[in-house]
């Protein structure tokens, strides 16, 4: 072994490959920290010099500001802490619904694109190469002022047939008075789930046996779809409804969504389905002809060649770039800042860096979170990822 | 927005770079009164922070030049310094930008229509100098929603600022009275105005001055009036940073300057006149055709003599910018001097 020969004779240590490896690797490691640290030091004491505030203290403080769109409990007098919370419950919000939208919004999109059909494969091609490029910054300012001058002033406000108005502050929906009987909406869905995939697990077993298909996907959609929205239609007649209604400027009472949110919502997802759906594409087609055409002569239909066969292999391609496009989303999320979205970056580096000063504190604050968020984003899609994959070859 | 934190980064990267150098600047030179000067003078012009654009305040033209009442204060100081108004560099800055841009020393000065607040002046680190504008804070509608007084705002969605002073006092000013207003808040004054032309928002909110200044980006500003009514009191001027008294004081005395020569009838067109044949001991101190004002401060004999010739005395940059000379055609108001009702009340140049 050259390396135990080289601990006996220390001279010769330095013409070790490995030990010259680890000594480059821990001079540049100590390197990047004694950088990081000058910066931090220098950062520190140049803030006592200038007499400017420091520290995490104001996180406590009343925050003066008020927000209106709140997923969480928040007024005036709450804490900038709180205000945090708020926003880093927007950037969630919309990040959620933004990846549902982009997800299914770019599947159909790509696989549109490698239709037959001449006229979904030249309108799925014409929406990649119109969107994709195209500045993110501007899209978002194209769809709020799409959404904000499309829809008629309060006083024009478009009636829900009854339930509700739309108009350019936002969609007002009634809202129930008591929320509890709607827990019964996601232990709903929680059962869909679990149902389906115990009928999953039977159909299997069933068609191993007798080799009859079973419709698992309808059925299970039916349960997962089904089984909540007959909970929340149960929930809805169990409680009495604060129904919104014009008054003064604007619609008075129900629950409101501002077209902020719709915007950046469809500005997000429609922005990142032209990324999906080249992805989408570009895994469908990493499938051999082979796999197809084996699929074909074993008789399956093209729908069924698509879901069993292309699909699932697809998958496996698809993955690790999709995490990124969700981790872009996430991010983007933040250009809500010029279109009044309530998220952390408009509300935290927007409203409360400039009420209290405290800029290394909240940038860093708002950098952790991001991370937070991504990173966690990123090992469920790397969970996702190594549980459907093929055992290796 | 991603831009926002990226020049938020950038401001705190300048910090951590030029901080060193101008404490280092500092104690190179112990000899000289005001480090800052020292450093203005060497680099041959003064940086100012501005507002990034509203007729009247700080407005640049098709050709790049800027113009207003806060320019007006920056082109003082550099004509005071080197006798030459037009050496100043314009920094353009954001609501949420301003003090970071001020703080790492990107800028020597900020004449931004600023609030001067409690927490601005101690926790921040900043000192206002001297107050060149008194106003307080209302609301721009459109004339078909009827709108009278600030109260009939009940239930209306205002546009602003995120973290502006506007936003807290609108916040305040309705919840202590129990009435509901939906705040909407932007990245920047202009995206804010925007969204009230698009009527997304009821009404925009700021001083009486900004409001005179934004109304006239509005598509159609003769649609538009804004509230007589003010539900806060806004005294604004420019800000520096804590530590350089020296510097302070030449901002303050050029300011006091202008109205000591408005207070006088020392205007641009009768300066030259004024110095050699004035018989007012303060006119003539101001001036420099006696004593040595000037060099006390670190400057020339002429600091305001050239400060008056080529920007004016206080009532004719207000005139000339917001006043009656101008489109916003603002009232002196609060900003007349004392002797004719105002608050313009200056300290005495000996």
């Amino acid at each position: 072994m050259p390396f135990t020969d080289s601990i006996l004779r220390p001279g010769r240590l330095l013409h070790d490959g490995r030990v010259r490896g680890w000594l480059a690797q821990l001079a540049i490691a100590l390197g990047v920290l004694g950088l990081v640290w000058y910066f931090v030091d220098n950062a520190g004491q140049n803030l006592a010099r200038s007499g400017v505030a420091t520290g995490f203290d104001f996180m406590g403080a009343r925050s003066g500001v008020d927000i209106d769109f709140k997923l969480i409990e928040y007024g005036p007098d709450s804490s900038y802490a709180r205000l945090l919370l708020v926003g880093i419950a927007n950037t969630l919000f919309v990040s959620a619904f933004g990846i549902v939208l982009a997800t299914v919004l770019g599947f159909a999109v790509g696989i549109g694109r490698l239709s037959q059909n001449w006229l979904l494969q030249g309108f799925s091609t014409i929406y990649v190469e119109a969107v994709r490029n195209v500045p993110l910054l501007l899209f978002v300012l194209l769809w709020y002022y799409l959404v904000i001058r499309g829809l008629p002033a309060p006083r024009q406000s478009i009636d829900l047939f009854g339930a509700g108005f739309v108009n350019n502050r936002g969609v007002f929906l009634p809202s129930p008075v008591a929320g509890a009987p709607f827990y019964a909406v996601p232990a709903a869905f929680a059962a869909g789930v679990l149902a389906t995939l115990v009928l999953r697990r039977w159909a299997r077993a069933r068609q191993d046996a007798t080799g009859r298909p079973f419709p698992v996907f309808e059925a299970g959609l039916a349960l997962v779809a089904g089984l909540p929205l007959l909970a929340a239609v149960v929930a809805a007649l169990a409680t009495p409804w604060n129904w919104p209604a014009l008054r003064g400027f604007g619609v008075r009472g129900g629950v409101a969504v501002i077209p902020e949110f719709l915007a950046l919502l469809a500005a997000l997802g429609t922005y990142t389905a032209a990324f999906i759906a080249e992805i989408v594409r570009g895994g469908i087609l990493s499938v051999t002809r082979g796999q197809r055409e084996a699929a074909a002569a074993l008789g399956l239909s093209r729908r069924q060649v698509l879901r069993l066969v292309v699909l699932p292999q697809a998958m496996r391609v698809i993955i690790p770039p999709l995490t990124s496009q969700y981790v872009n989303l996430v991010k983007n999320s933040s250009y809500a800042a010029v279109i009044a979205y309530p998220e952390i970056v408009s509300v935290f580096v927007g409203s409360a860096l400039n009420n209290t000063g405290r800029a290394v504190e909240i940038i860093a604050i708002t950098l952790a979170i991001y991370l937070a968020i991504n990173v966690s984003v990123s090992l469920l899609m790397t969970w996702y990822s190594a549980r459907t994959a093929t055992a290796a070859r | 927005m991603r831009s926002m934190m990226t020049k938020l980064a950038a401001a705190t990267l300048a910090a951590l770079v030029a901080g060193p150098i101008a404490g280092w600047a500092q104690t190179a030179s112990p000899g000289a009164k005001s480090a800052t000067l020292a450093q203005v003078k060497a680099r041959g012009h003064l940086e100012c922070g501005v507002h990034t654009g509203i007729p009247g305040w700080s407005f640049p033209n098709d050709k790049g030049e800027w113009s207003g009442l806060d320019v007006d204060l920056c082109r003082s100081v550099a004509a005071a310094i080197f006798g030459d108004a037009s050496k100043v560099k314009y920094t353009p800055t954001t609501v949420q930008q301003r003090w970071s841009v001020l703080s790492s020393g990107q800028v020597d000065l900020l004449s931004r229509i600023s609030t001067l607040t409690f927490k601005r002046d101690t926790e921040l680190g900043f000192n206002f100098v001297q107050i060149n504008y008194f106003e307080g804070q209302t609301f721009i509608v459109r004339k078909s929603a009827g709108i009278k007084e600030p109260k009939d705002l009940d239930g209306a969605a205002v546009c602003v600022a995120a973290g502006s002073t506007e936003e807290r006092n609108a916040t305040d000013w309705f919840r202590e009275r129990n009435l509901k207003i939906n705040i909407v808040k932007f990245e920047k004054n202009d995206d804010a105005i925007a969204a009230y032309d698009s009527e997304r928002c009821d009404t925009y909110t700021a001083g009486t001055g900004a409001l005179a200044g934004q109304r006239r980006k509005l598509k159609n500003p003769a649609d538009h009036v804004i509230l007589a009514g003010t539900i806060s009191r806004d005294p604004q001027g420019p800000v520096t940073r804590e530590g350089d008294d020296g510097w302070d004081n030449v901002i303050r005395w050029v300011f006091n300057g202008t109205l000591i020569a408005e207070l006088h009838g020392v205007t641009a067109a009768n300066v030259d006149k004024m110095r050699a044949d004035s018989r007012n001991a303060e006119v003539r101190m101001l001036l420099g055709a006696d004593g040595n004002a000037g060099q006390i401060l670190g400057l020339s004999k002429d600091w305001m003599f050239n400060a008056i010739k080529q920007v004016g005395n206080y009532g004719e940059q207000f005139e000339r910018s917001v006043g009656m000379g101008s489109d916003l055609k603002l009232e002196r108001g609060y900003n007349q001097l004392w002797t004719k009702g105002g608050l313009m009340f200056t300290p005495v140049l000996d």
